[in-house]
């Protein structure tokens, strides 16, 4: 791990702190270590040796600001450091108190010194049994994993280049090719909408053009079984074929009736659960192809591979403050609207007007909502292994790996279950079409729960990119018994509104306005080179562009 | 040899003694030593986050050091700068909530 570039910058220390460590070295730090105190939630405090209140040594107040003099560990109040650094020569590095951090007098500024903070995070280590292990051994395979698939998908977009360019003169109608409508079925929009997020998904795209599953060799091996992936692949050619009339993906919906048994009917489904049923489809008839018996979360099926992240969930005992880690597989996150401003009562007889509540949600909001901490409530308490005993907790959920395609689903009907009934929330939410995902991963996370602290956590990837653009959105309209999907694609910056059958260029006030249900974005770089707009760029940017995606693979 | 550090003097145990501690202070310490003081700035984090206080202060220490340039702003004056805003903008709802708590821990507590 400190082989690794951190994410975070190192500040120069100020001139009395180098002096202060040539002259002192460590020792003040390790002696300081015996007075640390950590609370549950991860802060830490001097706590001083006696049990008495700690008082400034000048005025004898107890109030505001304290420091504790790293060489006679005196303390002094922020009125009086400087005055401590005036009669004591040399005296110059206080810690607060109150945080764990330290200040230099003589600047009368906070500065940062790595070693201190490993001082203080080793104690935190120490005090908080910390269930590190199975993290380490999974950041190990994740590492693994990269190196195995950057390797492919290099591949994958050096081949879907130089098709682009034979394919290009293809394209002769104004519209991008592969925009394709998809004939309605009978009640098949929840289908259609996400065929066609998914039809635009680059790196699943660039897996299905490139031949990557091929449907001889597949009928040959499974003895003429249908198979998803193989319809895939079919719909994926008809599509980029373009040609400009609506498509019917009759096969493929048969096929996926005949995997997923319970919901084959002509009767409205829920998009979300059509799109966890195909990847799923997909995954079963890939790993078995593969001969991969291992568990999800090292799967390189492609519907894994392209929208497989980690999720970290840190439950933490409020008493001891022991917190145990998990890690989850995800092929989407599902998002909680907001809805503590609309009441069950207004919505249930009459529509909510769409300007009601508009300013309040945001996908950043819901996003916040998602990775704060959370109490959980005193009739579900939780066994502790420090305490041995059932405790109060608090939950955070994190990122602990982002996927290739990030899907984000809003919970958009609610059940509840004092009323037995389901409702749809129809309220509007804001997103962004590009989206910075870093302070929703675990790194940023776990170091927000410690502060300022310069030490590399789990998980600190510099290399990493976690920006996304959009490039799908899925809506519905109407009510929760009976409404309409539609996709609105996002190509060369241009919005285009997939209705079933018809596609029409629209403006992106109009997709902004519209009510989503399920989100797709992808990292920038990849969303940027799947447009074959390389030509613009300039040879350096392109190289080193290159080379970014091949490290976010 | 080790070069002994530069003590103070050790505090008189005799002055510490005669002073009896304020009724100001015997809350102070009941408040640590039960923990309830913890409890209040926990409690206190947590309202000033949701109510938008502390974006508002980040927003505020933020335009400051524009101001002032990056480099020539040290801790102390953007502490010396934004407190009394801080405190001035505090929601009275908060402040009745931290009072009431600290009144029925008074109250418990039977000082």
């Amino acid at each position: 791990m400190s082989t690794r570039k951190p994410s975070y910058t190192n500040p120069k220390p100020c001139k009395h702190l180098s002096a202060y460590k040539l002259k002192h070295g460590l020792s003040g730090y390790k002696s300081l270590q015996k007075c640390l105190k950590t609370t549950p939630n991860g802060r830490t405090s001097v706590q001083n040796p006696g049990t008495e209140i700690p008082r400034c040594s000048s005025c004898n107040g107890y109030q505001g600001r304290l420091y504790i003099c790293l060489i006679c560990s005196s303390i002094s109040c922020s009125s009086h450091a400087l005055l401590h650094t005036q009669s004591e020569i040399g005296h110059y590095l206080a810690v607060d108190i109150e945080r764990a951090e330290l200040y230099c007098c003589a600047c009368s500024d906070q500065v940062y010194d790595p070693d201190f903070d490993k001082t203080v995070m080793s104690k935190h280590m120490v005090d908080l049994p910390y269930s590190t292990n199975s993290a380490d051994s999974i950041g190990e395979r994740l590492c693994e994993r990269k190196r195995l698939g950057s390797g492919v998908e290099l591949v994958d977009l050096k081949k879907a280049e130089k098709s682009a360019l034979t394919r290009d003169q293809r394209a002769k109608s104004c519209y991008p090719l592969g925009l394709r409508g998809l004939t309605n079925l009978g009640n098949t929009c929840f289908m259609n909408s996400v065929l066609q997020a998914l039809l635009h998904a680059p790196p699943l795209r660039n897996y299905f053009l490139s031949d990557r599953h091929n449907p001889k060799t597949c009928r040959k091996r499974t003895a003429n079984r249908l198979c998803l992936p193989c319809e895939l692949h079919g719909i994926f050619s008809a599509v980029y074929l373009g040609d400009r009339t609506p498509y019917s993906p009759a096969q493929f919906l048969y096929s996926w009736w005949q995997h997923s048994e319970n919901l084959a009917s002509y009767e409205q489904q829920d998009a979300h659960e059509f799109f966890i049923s195909v990847l799923d489809g997909i995954h079963e008839k890939e790993s078995k192809a593969r001969n991969q018996t291992r568990d999800t979360g090292d799967c390189q099926c492609i519907a894994h591979r392209v929208f497989s992240g980690l999720l970290r969930s840190d439950v933490t005992c409020m008493t001891c403050g022991f917190t145990s880690t998990t890690y989850d597989p995800c092929l989407d996150i599902s998002l909680n609207l907001d809805t503590s401003h609309c009441s069950w009562s207004d919505a249930s007889n009459k529509p909510v007007k769409p300007n009601d509540n508009s300013s309040s949600s945001t996908l950043l909001g819901c996003l916040d909502l998602f990775t704060k901490p959370e109490k959980l409530g005193s009739d579900q308490k939780l066994y502790c292994q420090n305490c041995e005993e059932l405790r109060d907790s608090s939950k955070q959920m994190s990122i602990r790996k982002l996927p290739l395609v990030l899907c984000l689903h809003i919970k958009r009907f609610e059940h509840s279950l004092v009323r037995k009934m389901m409702r749809k929330i129809d309220s509007y939410l804001h997103f962004p079409f590009s989206l910075d995902m870093t302070p929703y991963l675990s790194s940023s996370i776990v170091r927000n729960r410690f502060g300022n602290r310069i030490f590399a956590f789990e998980g600190d990837e510099s290399d990493i990119s976690t920006e996304f653009e959009i490039f799908a959105v899925v809506t519905h309209s109407g009510t929760l018994e009976s409404g309409h999907y539609v996709t609105y694609l996002r190509i060369k910056n241009q919005w285009y509104k997939c209705d079933n059958a018809w596609i029409n260029e629209v403006d992106e006030g109009i997709v902004r306005a519209s009510q989503c249900y399920m989100m797709f974005y992808v990292h920038k770089m990849l969303y940027y080179k799947s447009h074959e707009d390389l030509s613009r760029l300039p040879i350096s940017t392109r190289i080193e562009a290159f080379h970014r995606v091949a490290g976010c693979c | 040899m080790r070069k002994s550090v530069n003590r103070p003097p050790t505090p008189d145990v005799m002055e510490n003694q005669g002073k009896e501690p304020t009724f100001q202070e015997l809350i102070n310490i009941e408040l640590i030593e039960s923990g309830e003081k913890e409890r209040l700035m926990e409690l206190l984090r947590e309202r000033l986050i949701e109510c938008g206080w502390k974006d508002e202060m980040k927003a505020l220490c933020r335009a400051f050091i524009k101001k002032k340039g990056r480099n020539n702003v040290t801790v102390d004056d953007l502490v010396h700068v934004i407190t009394p805003k801080g405190r001035a903008s505090i929601p009275d709802s908060i402040k009745a909530e931290l009072l009431q708590r600290i009144r029925t821990f008074l109250v418990s507590a039977a000082l």
